[in-house]
């Protein structure tokens, strides 16, 4: 657990250095807009602030509604395109 | 980019001031606002937020960890009072604001400055300034630097000048107009905006398909609809304009069908060969209305185009832009293996079909295997895609036309070839239903069938450059939606060719399709679509890359 959480640190540091995280997050952004997930997010956002009123709600309400539903609505195609992106960066600048 | 089926446009123009926002944000941002704090907030986003270069880069890569617990995920902060970096979502961010009575933090992820008093994200406009300024900053940085051309190519927000993607938001005039204007159209996946008849003004219905489909091609729709055609015509002949003008009446949201007396005016002042009562091709019609519109673009070309502008070539109008692709033709000599290219650009593809008096069976020398993708002519129907194989196949030009060859220095024997070099955004097919030899006139009326979905990677230069070179398993790149096209609007002709009818099929809102006959307008299924002859197939591409 503990190796496997520095290996996630080690990754991210080499990801941000090279400029590559925020590479990766523009491509997240498109391939999300693209499939309709940020539509779909937008429309639960909309639901939960309906509900809980525009004067009172919070970003954190917001945040917490739909973290679960926006993670289980990311394609499976979407991961694996992220995941290979990341597996050829990391090929390529293997030390 | 693809086509998005629906949107809702609602605006709220009256600002709501809540009891805790305010557009000035809260009020505890005043104990920051003091001394060099622009400065300093600015530093913060550069080095920890947005960063551009790679020095600011390898800094945030070993700084942005949690203090306390040493992670950098979990929303990590940062505060704005000193150095400290903590995690939101683990709360070790929310102990530092208590402890150290530092009431202000920056999210690390987007940028937002959280007030730990108001507990929400708070949204100050001088503030809000300075982030966006940054972002912008690094954007442009970090695209100015070199990216591996396999990433550039699979997303390219800059419009070339480095500028990050952001949101529309309205000016103050847009503002003026909006409260002007009160009336709100709601767009939903049922609505029928942008269907309207069409009056037939006599054997017109030719006109009124073409109009049709081209009022439905959602580039074309969205450049007129936001007015971005700069007329420098002096007359009130320009074709562009009447465009825009009947995009207005198709938009308008009025039931009743449209009478297009002032473009079919036009037409006949612009492409006189149109003119008359007769019934005229739609074919025809189609390539003289966007030669005409091409010629009165000159207006629309961009700064950048301002040289290009003067060649009728290379402009880079609307129409070249949307409807334009690059046809090569490689002829090769059959002695000495020589290849003379030429590359010409086209708006359409005329396909020939089975039963005219061209043969059409078999397909090439050496046969390119009629059995690709599972297609049998046994069951007698030629697919669109046999016709555009036929289209691409290596021909033998004959002993009659020797063609003079660079390298051998005479006429030699040689085989021609076409194929695409340069996909447009609309692809145009047309099917070679009328034929007019010197024997007959007829009308073929070969049932093609044509697909939903249409993949063009097989007829590309590229495609046939990989074949020439031995590899003939092409992995299909699934990361590659270029040549991916969807069909949009089918243009039907029925009857002969002395007595016809023109009727058209176009889609609206991604799955909905409608049935098009002059001033009448019908649902229709997908099977009406492609059960029907075809005449002009018009396809969109399914993805879209910003220039």
């Amino acid at each position: 657990m503990y190796v496997d959480l520095k290996m996630r640190a080690t990754i991210n540091q080499k990801l941000t250095e090279m400029g590559e995280r925020e590479r990766l997050k523009e491509l997240l952004r498109a391939k999300l807009t693209e499939c309709g997930w940020k539509d779909q997010m937008k429309a639960h956002c909309k639901e939960v602030i309906k509900e809980k009123g525009l004067e009172h709600v919070t970003v954190e309400d917001l945040v917490v509604e739909i973290t679960p539903k926006g993670r289980a609505l990311v394609p499976d195609s979407v991961k694996k395109e992220l995941l290979q992106r990341i597996r050829m960066f990391l090929a390529q600048h293997a030390t | 980019m693809s086509e998005s089926g629906s949107f809702i446009i609602s605006f709220r123009v009256e600002l709501n001031v809540s009891s805790v926002m305010s557009p000035a944000g809260c009020s505890h941002v005043n104990g920051y606002k003091v001394d060099n704090w622009k400065q300093n907030l600015r530093v913060i986003y550069q080095c920890f937020v947005w960063s551009g270069t790679a020095e600011t880069r390898r800094r945030k890569a070993k700084s942005c960890i949690c203090h306390i617990c040493g992670a950098h995920l979990n929303r990590l902060h940062s505060c704005l009072y000193c150095v400290f970096f903590g995690c939101f979502s683990k709360k070790h961010i929310h102990d530092h604001a208590k402890n150290k009575r530092h009431n202000l933090a920056v999210d690390l992820l987007y940028g937002g400055i959280y007030c730990f008093v108001c507990q929400d994200y708070i949204y100050d406009k001088e503030m809000e300034q300075i982030a966006k300024e940054e972002q912008r900053k690094a954007w442009k940085l970090q695209v100015g630097q070199l990216m591996p051309p396999l990433i550039v190519s699979t997303y390219t927000w800059s419009s070339g000048i480095g500028e990050k993607y952001t949101t529309w938001e309205p000016t103050k005039r847009e503002l003026e107009l909006l409260r002007h204007n009160p009336k709100r159209r709601k767009i939903t996946t049922n609505c029928t905006i942008g269907l309207r008849g069409l009056i037939n003004l006599g054997n017109t219905c030719f006109m009124n398909c073409i109009v049709q489909a081209l009022t439905h091609t959602p580039l074309l729709r969205d450049f007129f609809l936001s007015d971005r055609h700069k007329c420098e015509m002096q007359s009130n002949s320009c074709l562009v304009c009447e465009m825009s003008q009947l995009f207005q009446e198709f938009y308008s949201g009025h039931r009743s069908p449209h009478i297009p007396f002032r473009l079919l005016h036009l037409v006949w002042t612009h492409a006189k060969h149109l003119a008359g009562y007769e019934q005229q091709d739609a074919h025809e019609f189609l390539i003289a209305a966007l030669d005409v519109l091409h010629r009165h673009c000159k207006g629309d070309t961009t700064h950048d185009n301002g040289k290009k502008a003067n060649n009728p070539n290379h402009c880079n109008c609307i129409i070249d832009q949307i409807f334009t692709g690059g046809l090569q033709s490689d002829v090769t000599c059959q002695v000495c293996t020589g290849v003379s290219t030429t590359i010409d650009p086209f708006w359409d593809i005329s396909l020939d079909l089975p039963g005219s008096s061209t043969p059409f069976w078999p397909l090439s020398p050496g046969g390119d295997g009629s059995a690709v993708n599972g297609e049998s002519h046994l069951s007698g129907s030629t697919t669109l895609t046999d016709c555009l194989r036929r289209f691409t196949r290596p021909e033998h030009l004959g002993s009659s036309a020797k063609i003079k060859c660079g390298g051998c220095h005479s006429y030699q024997e040689s085989t021609k070839q076409l194929t695409m070099k340069k996909l447009p955004i609309v692809a145009c097919f047309h099917l070679k239903r009328f034929e007019h030899s010197a024997k007959l006139r007829r009308k073929i009326t070969t049932y093609v069938s044509f697909p939903l979905e249409l993949d063009m990677t097989p007829f590309m230069a590229s495609s046939k450059e990989s074949r020439m070179n031995g590899q003939y398993q092409q992995t299909v790149d699934v990361l590659n939606n270029d040549n991916k096209y969807a069909l949009f609007a089918v243009v039907n002709h029925q009857g002969t060719l002395e007595s016809g009818h023109y009727t058209s099929f176009i889609r609206q809102h991604k799955d909905q399709w409608f049935k098009c006959d002059d001033a009448i307008i019908t649902k229709a299924t997908i099977k009406d679509v492609l059960d029907s002859e075809g005449y002009l197939l018009f396809y969109h591409k399914q993805f879209l890359e910003y220039e």
